[in-house]
């Protein structure tokens, strides 16, 4: 920490916040002291682009805002205009941002406006100094004067004795003066009309910043109380509060202090209320301020002093995020880094507690408290330039934020509907076959892969709170909320995944991998991608160096050669030799060879393997699964295929995400939850089966005394096989003579699902389990994606957004987009019905299902192939590249286009 | 063969109660899932006839709904060639597992006796339904003398 720039802050007071230097000084000389002396000019170019971006985002922001002030204005994006529609501070901060990239106009003259919170800062300082009342200038002195204390402290807190003068200080001015009782929402009502109705703010900033400055008088605002009615009763319990605070600031009475009074979430809601009320520019920066130094004292407090109590810091991490938008700058720049800063310091115990509060009583406050933590994030990640030097996990601006959101995305599962977690599929073991060259491989540098052997360890925070993200069934707010686009978009996650890597062993660079709610499903499957790739290689060293040895053949792949006609027996023995003999060399690269065909497989002609063998498996005559209307396809419970089939299949889905291929799958969701590792549940069915489950739920919802005589349902329940035989099934012994009534039907109906989901189709199930963990056990799937992110693995997303393609199209060969060629394409690609569309894709990719991301990820290349001719469009399946001549007319493009989709079955050398 | 409590019951209470508009229902005692019956119209221009329906019950019966398809033929907006029919009440949303069998049978036959032109499945005798109410009787009533079956005598 820099303790220079840090005491000049503080000593400037107030005003220190609001200038607009020193934050981005201060944060960027961080890092600095590790890195070597060839950064240093990356990072003075960095600060100054850095400060020119947040210049021009805080004039977007006021533009937005307060407008120019020019009545004549025509600039849309401009208040003055009054083409801009109203907007709040939060609204307007983030559209700031999106103007910014988009780089819309600015308005020329912003009179008063862009030095606004300048002004504001001269403002206060300004009107202490106007305003002769000595009473005043005191309050001035007062309030920045614990704060320069502090300061003082922090420069010098490895010494004991500071830190206990400071405590010293602390309690003496508890003690002795009134200053130290803290608000109440009683109180903050008085000074917020006051405030109003004689326009002066002295009184209001003066009792703000003594109960934010201070953690210990902050813990104990708002606290909950039985008689608040007669002033005199306020006071007396004032007094005993302030009493237990000053009990609590005495280390060995901390277990008396937890039987203080507690925190009335609700009352302090409802003071902030009042605040809110008051016009924002009279106290936001003196709050801002207070913020900043409170966070530096909680953090000094559980780094170093750790007098108060743990519940005590909750409390005022709680009271700090009740704190309506300020809607400046200033807040995000100054006081939510160091509240975050300061939140690492929190021992797990509080951090889980303040994510129980949380999701207890502050529901409502969790959406505002994620959106101001992405929009630090966002405007932190899109200003600054990143280099190799000083990359994106080093910026601990960004890395606090993130782990401080870990806290918000767990109180978010808690503050959501959870299911027990006894609904767990039994783990299942891989035994992987005892390599006969274990010693060999001993000897071999030990490889990425045997460390990662060891399970990953889980998140401590999630054990003391004893969530896991399976059993959110409906978390608070949606998961997506919690992605972070430009950050996902700005991480070098090879960069990422060597500090995940390393994390595991040592524990010591940041990896975002470590926080996956924050990366989208795109930047977490290329995570995945280094991850399989890494492994395929380690693989393929180790098969080289057995036959060095000379131990066995050299297999550096997993090798499959099929017959067109019979690829499934093909892929099925082909598969079920090497799991039985081999299961290692399933870790290897998938090579597809078809028989008589002389595609080399880069990709391309797995992709087609793939794509057949998951028609043929999902053919309803096939049996192995049925399909249902609504064309989601299950298990049959009643097939009479062999486990090992449904192991393969198992595999085969495994391989398909090993090896980045997307599946034409169809399977419910619970399919995915249970490969997770969860298992299928009532709330399952209304994904599954929607008829049933609204069938089932109706009776749950049926209130009438005569549940019995209505329904006349007993424990025996009724399916068809694939014959449409009725088969029953006694839920209970003796089933079809226990009739569901009021008091039971909950049990039934959790009977019946998990007789549906689970226990009909349990062999099937753990057979096609232990495929699939068969290649993914060790790979970091299950602590990176959630079943519904690996869904979106397995299938891509499923709308087709062809423009989207366009945008993203790379040409070559002499074409560029304004071929006419190029244009003639697209118009006759955009008139394409949704069928011929998907072949299109099929054609050029091999698959037509869309990959993570949209079909901008698809990196689509047109390249020109020779002048006008007869010849038919061809493609490269594994590039994604698609050869088109130079077609004379359109007409003629359509013509042979639709021809070579239509008749597009087999691979090629040209 | 046993079958769901709830099904047996609801087929003894209609045999019992003696419903007028649906007459002679025949349940294959290996198959209680399936129902043939006559429903018996009283509204002009179906009243010359009677037409043979049969129901389909899903093995999740009463949690699913059941299935309703038309045996005999019928010249009907709501009802299409093939006799399948579009009732409500039996439909996927709607359905609601309390309902009983009888009251799904009332539905129907009200639905038979008053068309829906506004829902129709057959968007031409919907037309000629809501434009040529008389051409439209005359048609259905000379379709159902071909094609329906006979009215019960008592």
């Amino acid at each position: 920490m820099n303790s220079k720039s840090e005491t000049d802050e503080a000593s400037r007071g107030s005003e220190a916040s609001s200038s607009k230097n020193p934050a981005p000084n201060r944060s960027e000389e961080e890092p600095s002291t590790s890195l070597c002396s060839g950064a240093v000019t990356n990072r003075t170019e960095d600060i100054m682009k850095r400060a020119a971006a947040r210049q021009l985002i805080e004039r977007y922001f006021y533009q937005l805002l307060d407008g120019c002030g020019n009545p004549n204005c025509d600039n849309q994006y401009c208040a003055s205009s009054g083409e801009a529609r109203n907007l709040s501070p939060n609204e307007a901060a983030a559209e700031a941002i999106k103007l910014f990239y988009k780089e819309a106009r600015l308005c020329d003259t912003l009179p008063n406006k862009v030095p606004r919170t300048e002004a504001s800062g001269c403002d206060s300082s300004a009107s202490t100094t106007c305003n002769t009342s000595k009473n005043k200038d005191d309050n001035k002195v007062k309030q920045a004067k614990p704060s320069t204390n502090v300061r003082e402290s922090t420069s010098k807190e490895e010494e004991p004795q500071t830190s206990h003068n400071l405590s010293h200080q602390e309690e003496s001015k508890i003690r002795s003066h009134n200053n130290g009782v803290p608000l109440t929402e009683e109180r903050m009502y008085e000074l917020c009309e006051e405030c109003l109705q004689n326009k002066v703010r002295e009184p209001l900033i003066r009792a703000l910043g003594e109960a934010f400055t201070q953690p210990a008088i902050l813990a104990r605002c708002f606290a909950s109380k039985t008689v608040t009615n007669s002033d005199e009763e306020v006071k007396m319990n004032e007094d005993k509060e302030s009493k237990a605070m000053c009990l609590s600031s005495d280390p060995d009475k901390d277990v008396d202090s937890v039987a203080g009074p507690e925190l009335d979430v609700a009352s302090c809601r409802r003071a902030f209320q009042y605040l809110a009320k008051v016009p924002s520019e009279y106290y936001s920066s003196a709050l801002v301020t207070s913020l900043k130094t409170l966070a530096d004292n909680m953090c000094i407090d559980l780094r170093i002093t750790k007098k108060m109590s743990i519940e005590d810091v909750v409390n005022c991490f709680v009271i700090a995020f009740e704190v309506p938008d300020l809607g400046c700058s200033d807040y995000l720049e100054i006081a939510l880094p160091a509240l975050c800063q300061a939140a690492e310091h929190l021992p797990l115990k509080g951090k889980a507690r303040l994510a129980r509060i949380w999701a207890q009583h502050c529901k409502d406050s969790l959406r505002h408290i994620l959106e101001t933590l992405q929009q630090l994030i966002t405007l932190r990640v899109i200003s600054t330039n990143y280099t190799r030097q000083f990359q994106l996990q080093d910026d601990e601006v960004v890395t606090m934020a993130t782990k401080f959101m870990k806290i918000v995305y767990y109180a978010n599962m808690l503050a959501g509907s959870m299911e027990s977690n006894s609904l767990r599929e039994e783990p299942i073991v891989i035994a992987s076959q005892q390599d006969p060259f274990e010693n060999v491989l001993d000897l071999y540098p030990p490889s990425s892969m045997k460390a990662s052997k060891q399970s990953q360890p889980d998140d401590p925070l999630a054990i003391e709170l004893d969530v896991n993200v399976l059993d959110a069934r409906k978390p608070y707010l949606p998961f997506e909320e919690f992605y972070n686009e430009p950050l996902s978009d700005t991480i070098e996650m090879d960069i990422d995944f060597g500090n995940y890597k390393t994390e595991i062993n040592k524990g010591k660079k940041f990896a975002f991998l470590r926080y996956p709610f924050i990366l989208t499903v795109a930047t977490k499957s290329l995570g995945l991608y280094y991850e399989n790739r890494i492994r395929m290689y380690s693989e393929r060293r180790v098969s080289l160096l057995h036959a060095v040895v000379g131990a066995a053949p050299p297999m550096p792949f997993l090798r499959l050669k099929v017959r067109r006609t019979h690829i499934i027996d093909d892929a099925l023995v082909g598969l079920e030799m090497v799991a039985m003999e081999r299961a290692l060399d399933l870790k290897k690269q998938l090579v597809v060879e078809f028989e008589g065909e002389q595609g080399v497989d880069e990709g391309g002609v797995s992709k087609e393997f793939f794509q057949l063998i998951v028609e043929e498996i999902f053919n309803p005559d096939y049996g192995m699964f049925t399909h249902r209307p609504d064309s989601q396809t299950v298990f049959n419970m009643t097939s009479f295929e062999t486990e090992a089939q449904f192991t393969l299949i198992g595999i085969v889905l495994g391989l398909a995400i090993y090896n980045n291929v997307i599946l034409a799958v169809n399977f419910p969701m619970v399919v995915y939850r249970k490969l997770m590792g969860k298992k299928g549940s009532f709330e399952d069915l209304a994904d599954w089966n929607p008829t049933l489950y609204n069938g089932l739920k109706d009776m749950l919802d049926y209130t009438g005394d005569d549940l019995e005589e209505v329904y006349y349902q007993t424990f025996r329940i009724w399916y068809t096989d694939v014959f449409g035989n009725a088969i029953f099934h006694d839920l209970k012994e003796d089933g079809d003579n226990i009739f569901v009534t009021q008091e039971n039907k909950r049990e039934f109906v959790e009977m019946y699902a998990d007789f549906l989901l689970n226990e009909s189709v349990e062999t099937q199930f753990r057979a096609f389990r232990r495929g699939f963990l068969m290649v993914t056990d060790e790979s970091p799937l299950a602590a990176l994606f959630r079943p519904e992110e690996v869904e979106m693995l397995v299938c891509g997303s499923k709308n087709l957004d062809f423009s989207e393609l366009e945008k993203s199209t790379e040409y070559d060969g002499g074409y560029t987009a304004e071929s006419q060629t190029i244009k003639d394409f697209w118009s006759v690609v955009h008139s394409l019905p949704l069928d011929d569309k998907r072949k299109l894709l099929e054609f050029t990719t091999g698959s037509d299902r869309v990959p993570v991301g949209g079909l901008s990820h698809l990196k689509l290349v047109i390249a020109r192939n020779g002048p006008d001719c007869d010849r038919l469009p061809t493609a490269h399946t594994c590039f994604n590249v698609l050869l088109l001549p130079e077609y004379e007319t359109k007409d003629k493009l359509q013509d042979r286009l639709m021809k070579a989709i239509s008749y597009s079955k087999g691979f090629g050398l040209l | 063969m046993a079958a769901t409590r709830r099904l047996q019951k609801e087929l003894n209470d209609i045999r019992q109660s003696g419903l007028k508009s649906f007459r002679d229902i025949q349940v294959d005692e290996s198959n209680i899932l399936t129902w043939q019956g006559l429903i018996v119209p009283d509204n002009p221009p179906y009243n010359k006839g009677a037409f043979r329906i049969e129901i389909n019950f899903p093995a999740e019966y009463p949690f699913k709904p059941p299935k309703i398809s038309f045996k005999t033929k019928i010249y009907h907006p709501n009802i299409d060639e093939k006799g399948q029919v579009c009732l409500p009440i039996i439909s996927a949303e709607n359905w609601k597992p309390a309902t009983k069998t009888d009251q799904v049978i009332q539905a129907l036959v009200a639905l038979v006796n008053d068309p829906e032109p506004e829902h129709p499945l057959r968007a031409e005798l919907a037309e000629e339904f809501l434009k040529d109410r008389k051409k439209f009787t005359k048609n259905a009533e000379e379709f159902t003398k071909k094609h329906s079956e006979k009215r019960p005598t008592d």
